[in-house]
């Protein structure tokens, strides 16, 4: 069984467990060996499972000496001295002496079974409990087992007891290779056979194991934010994670049937969720005390601009109802939400009073955007307005904070998460958008109602915000440019949006231009990259499929607009040089 | 305009594909320093909705927005990065996969030195089934169904059509050497393209069975299993067969367009449909022939396609002869493992979704289990699940082999084959179960539904196991 190549070992663990399922299975079936008042040495209760050779109880149990089992010819005829394997053919044999014969004849009466005891002593088989089961097979094994390996092949000079055996293999000696996985060659199976334990082994050692560092890595990586915390606690933690690793090779192979193993493997298994926990938990933190901190220093002083503090307020719980609802996801969710969100109004257009209206947020921006999707007037209402440009870029600095914090913590969300996450959005607006929701994603993730409600918290927050048609392009810029100041992790990303802000302000002071506000937000969030542009011209493709109406029309034609016009709008506004000039004047709180 | 037809057709406004419509592009510039910068989790929802707008223009034959957002996917995902960019780094590479083979010269000109290593093939195989409970739950599941199905048999004969795996018939052999009224003569034959798997299994088995005394027989049948004789299988009469299938029936679903093929009813709206089929058979690589034709393979179903109607569902017709050859062996139990995920969509994005979701599923498989660094887990993302998702994504017709199904069609398919559904056994499940718990790890989960066992990771089902006996 040491040979036994690792993969099967979590067979192994489960065949036993196997057994004792049959025999469970078994012993209530009238035919069942255990517990039948013939066997002699009924099972000691550690025995697991079933031997080999278990007889029939039934059967009668025939001890043969050595000498008679190694005979070769057990029948010899009185006369000639000839000896024969078996009776019948004595009996025939017989005839030709003309001596009296006869051949058993098929009883019609069922004839006893026969079991056979291995007359080694020391043999399992020497217990009439297990006795093996034809006459021919207890030959071959006391042979094998317990005889002498008379027959030698002359190639790789391997020995067998049985004959018949030395023949099989002789025929096939020398026309086959071993090859390990490691490119080892071997012409005798014994050797290919050991040197697979210990090449097993050690593949299994290295590859399994690259880990003890690595993995910490990796773990590292994924929560370096529990790390910050509690370096010292982690640093013992990390030890003992790694005497697991070396462990594991070897418990690996036992996982199948679970026991002592399991614990050891549970407590390295562990080690990743509850960092997860850890550090999804945190973060929120972060983001309530930073964003409260900023927004004291930097609501306070002007709050008649900011119009009311609700507002803000509003956005601030945003991050936790967001990992409520999608039950995993970190705060940084939050701010990317945020993009999201605003971009599916950008879908929404007509419908999405509908969805939106009468949500949490709604009265505070209903006066301003009317609640329709809508014209460019509006939108450069909303533009005129400043606090509703104050109110954005005092978000933007808060949350750029605190993603400031949460940028070592890198929460690591699994790919599963992420994707439900991205088709909650998406239904969110999907809603709002597509009558044909008949889709199987929807039901899969059984939310196709829920998510509408969940997400309208989001809706309710952006919704209203970002009502107008235009304005919600805007909002996709500013969402961008938040999703910017996060992605940068420094104060570049403020820039960023600064610029864009200036840039609204500016341009509302304009209000001469008709296609505005949308196409420079846009070009805005365009960020210079020429490509980047492009796709989100590739994107409003879709967006305009699936949205139809008037008003993709005109989007359309601004969306083309955009795409002369970008270039020339990139260079002057987000040469990246520019970011700096801008800032200077980014102080409009 | 063209695109708004076809979107108003399929847009089958998945919420997945809205959030590829959302626009969220974050300001980039040109070297993309933010990039690499990005937290996790935004990068991953970036990822997504990078893929799905890229599938979007391949779909749509937008080959320029394609290969914008290509290269955007390539700034982010990467083979060793996190779960999402893992997957990402895969499926960019099938979707640009499938660009290249609208340029087959091209393609072929590409891929001329790729060498495939037969035993590296072997080798990841063997990971996966060491690394992932999976194929372990269906051994265990198939081993107990056989054991129930044969008690009382004298002479057993198991047909294995995919014999790689010697561990599975190990385990077998020892469970069947302790059988209460003693072993049976037992004969395994094993199908496989590689004579040296099959010598490898044959060792490893006779190895066994002679340790355990157990009369035992491997017949190595060295065929692909499309090309199988059946002849070969040499079933004899009297001895009780058993047939294993892991996750090889669904490669029977591939299929050439074939005239008298059923059509779906989606089909019947492609109104040029015969046209582009063909376009799509000559695989001309004009760039107006490709538009044409990656219309076809996005947004109509594609014309091999058995997924939208029910009728169709056992529309292949290799599918069927080859059941219709098993069903004629008269098997006491065949086992069959499969994939659980709805792959064999009719439309690119339809495959698209499903196959970000169950590959999701198994790259967080790999993440909780597997270092980052390891290299085997990379060996086996790549060349397993890389390739799979390559040939859902890129290939059509009769290349594309990996048509995952779920367990209901199985159900249904078999059924109508002749065969019977066959309850696995409550012990067969306790055992299963016992071998997740074993992974300690929260996310594998098995249900039962209808006497079938489906093997999840959290809620998404990954593959399916059911058992089935030839019902005359």
């Amino acid at each position: 069984m040491a040979t036994a190549p690792s993969s099967s070992g979590p067979f192994f663990g489960i065949r036993e467990e196997n057994q004792n399922q049959m025999r469970i299975l078994h012993s209530s079936t009238p035919t069942s060996s255990t517990g039948a008042p013939i066997d002699p040495t009924p099972l000691p209760p550690k025995k697991k499972r079933n031997q080999p050779g278990t007889p029939n109880p039934d059967a009668e149990v025939v001890a043969l000496s050595p000498k008679t089992l190694m005979a070769t010819n057990r029948f010899i005829c009185e006369v000639c001295n000839k000896g024969f394997q078996r009776e019948q053919n004595l009996q025939l044999h017989r005839r030709g002496h003309n001596l009296p014969w006869k051949l058993k004849q098929k009883t019609t009466k069922e004839v006893k079974k026969k079991v056979y005891l291995c007359p080694e002593p020391t043999c399992v088989h020497h217990d009439p409990s297990r006795a093996l089961g034809d006459l021919t097979g207890i030959k071959k094994h006391y042979s094998r087992k317990h005889g002498e390996k008379k027959w030698k092949c002359d190639k790789c000079s391997k020995r067998y007891a049985v004959q018949s055996d030395w023949k099989a293999h002789s025929k096939t000696c020398g026309t086959r290779e071993y090859r390990c996985d490691c490119g080892t060659l071997f012409s005798r199976r014994d050797s290919f056979i050991t040197h697979r334990a210990f090449c097993d082994a050690l593949a299994q050692e290295t590859a399994r194991q690259p880990p003890p560092l690595n993995s910490i890595g990796s773990h590292l990586y994924g929560s370096s934010n529990y790390m910050s915390l509690g370096l010292s606690q982690v640093g013992t933690q990390v030890s003992s994670i790694q005497d697991h690793n070396k462990n594991q090779t070897g418990e690996v192979l036992k996982l199948g049937g679970g026991g002592s193993s399991s614990s050891r493997f549970d407590h390295f298994l562990q080690f990743g969720p509850q960092q997860q926990q850890q550090s999804m938990v945190s973060p929120p933190g972060f983001v309530m005390q930073e964003s409260n901190q900023i927004f004291n220093q930097e609501h306070q002083p002007q709050p008649g601009l900011l119009g009311n503090n609700k507002s803000f307020q509003g956005l601030m719980p945003f991050p936790e109802n967001n990992s409520n609802s999608t039950s995993s996801a970190p705060s940084a969710a939050g701010l990317f939400n945020l993009s999201f969100l605003s971009n599916s109004g950008n879908n929404g257009g007509a419908d999405y009073n509908l969805t939106y209206s009468g949500l949490l947020m709604s009265d505070n921006f209903n006066n301003d955007n009317g609640g329709n999707g809508g014209s460019g007037n509006e939108a450069s209402d909303l533009f005129s307005n400043n606090s509703m440009s104050d109110q954005i870029t005092s978000n933007i600095p808060s949350l750029f904070s605190s993603s400031v914090q949460n940028n070592n913590m890198v929460p690591q969300m699994s790919a599963t998460a992420l994707l439900q996450k991205a088709a909650q959005m998406g239904s969110s607006s999907s809603n709002k958008n597509n009558s044909n929701n008949e889709d199987s994603l929807l039901r899969s993730f059984g939310t196709s109602s829920s998510t509408g409600t969940k997400t309208s918290n989001f809706g309710s927050i952006f919704g209203e915000t970002t009502a107008g048609n235009n304005l919600h392009e805007l909002m996709n810029s500013i969402a961008s440019g938040t999703g910017n100041s996060s992605f940068f992790g420094s104060s570049s990303g403020v820039n960023t949006f600064n610029t864009y802000a200036n840039r609204t302000s500016m341009e509302h002071e304009n209000p001469s231009t008709l296609l505005p506000p949308q196409q420079q937000s846009l070009n805005v969030s365009g960020g210079g990259s020429d490509s980047l542009t492009r796709d989100f011209l590739g994107v409003g493709q879709i967006v305009r499929s699936m949205s139809g109406g008037a008003k993709q029309q005109q989007q359309q034609q601004q969306g083309i607009g955009l795409s002369s016009l970008s270039s020339e709008r990139n260079t002057n506004i987000t040469a990246p040089t520019s970011n700096q000039s801008f800032v200077g004047r980014g102080n409009f709180q | 305009m063209f695109q708004d037809e076809s979107s108003s057709v399929t847009s089958s406004s998945s919420p997945l594909q809205v959030f590829s419509m959302m626009s969220l592009s974050p300001n980039l510039g040109s070297p993309y320093p933010w990039l690499r910068e990005l937290k996790s989790e935004e990068r991953g929802l970036y990822l997504i909705h990078l893929l799905l707008t890229c599938a979007n223009h391949v779909a749509n034959g937008s080959l320029e927005n394609a290969n914008i957002a290509l290269e955007q996917i390539s700034q982010l995902a990467s083979p060793d990065g996190d779960t999402m960019q893992r997957m990402a780094a895969y499926f960019t590479e099938a979707l640009a996969d499938r660009i290249l083979k609208a340029w087959p010269g091209l393609h072929k000109a590409l891929n001329s030195t790729r060498i495939t290593l037969v035993s590296e093939e072997i080798l990841v195989r063997k990971l996966f089934f060491e690394l992932f409970p999976f194929l372990k739950v269906a051994f265990v599941l198939t081993n107990q169904a056989v054991i129930e199905a044969m008690e009382g048999e004298k002479m057993v004969h198991i047909i294995d059509l995919n014999a790689a795996e010697p561990a599975q018939w190990v385990a077998l052999i020892q469970a069947l050497s302790a059988r209460p009224e003693g072993p049976p003569h037992l004969r395994i034959t094993g199908i496989h393209q590689q004579k040296e798997v099959l010598d490898q299994m044959a060792h490893r088995l006779t190895e066994e069975a002679e340790k355990l005394d157990l009369p035992f027989q491997f017949n190595p049948v060295v065929s692909k299993l499309e090309n199988l004789d059946v002849e070969k299988l040499r079933v004899k009469t009297g001895e009780a067969l058993a047939i294993s299938s892991v996750l090889q029936l669904h490669s029977f679903l591939a299929s050439d367009d074939e005239p008298h093929r059923k059509k779906s009813p989606l089909g019947s709206k492609n109104l040029n449909g015969i046209h582009l089929q063909r376009a799509l058979q000559m695989n001309q690589g004009t760039f107006g022939e490709l538009l044409e034709k990656d219309t076809v393979n996005g947004y109509s179903p594609s014309p091999d396609s058995t997924s939208s109607s029910p009728l169709s569902s056992t529309g292949s017709v290799k599918m069927d002869s080859f059941l219709n050859a098993l069903w004629g062996l008269s098997p006491k139990l065949m086992v069959v493992t499969e994939q659980d995920s709805n792959h064999n969509g009719s439309t690119l994005m339809e495959r698209l979704l499903e196959s970000l979701y169950s590959y999701a599923a198994l790259f967080d498989c790999s993440e909780s289990t597997v270092s980052r660094t390891s290299l085997e887990r990379l060996k086996v993302e790549k060349m397993l699940f890389g390739e799979e998702i390559k040939n859902i994504i890129a290939c059509e017709g009769a290349e594309r082999k990996e048509r995952h199904e779920k367990l209901e069609k199985w159900i249904q398919r078999l059924d109508l084959a002749g065969f019977g559904n066959v309850p696995l056994s409550y012990y067969g499940m306790l055992h299963a179960r016992r071998l997740l718990q074993g992974y300690n790890c929260d996310g594998y989960k098995m249900k039962e539904e209808n006497g079938c066992v489906v093997i999840c990771w959290q809620d998404r089902p990954l593959f399916s196991v059911s058992a089935w006996r030839c019902r005359k």
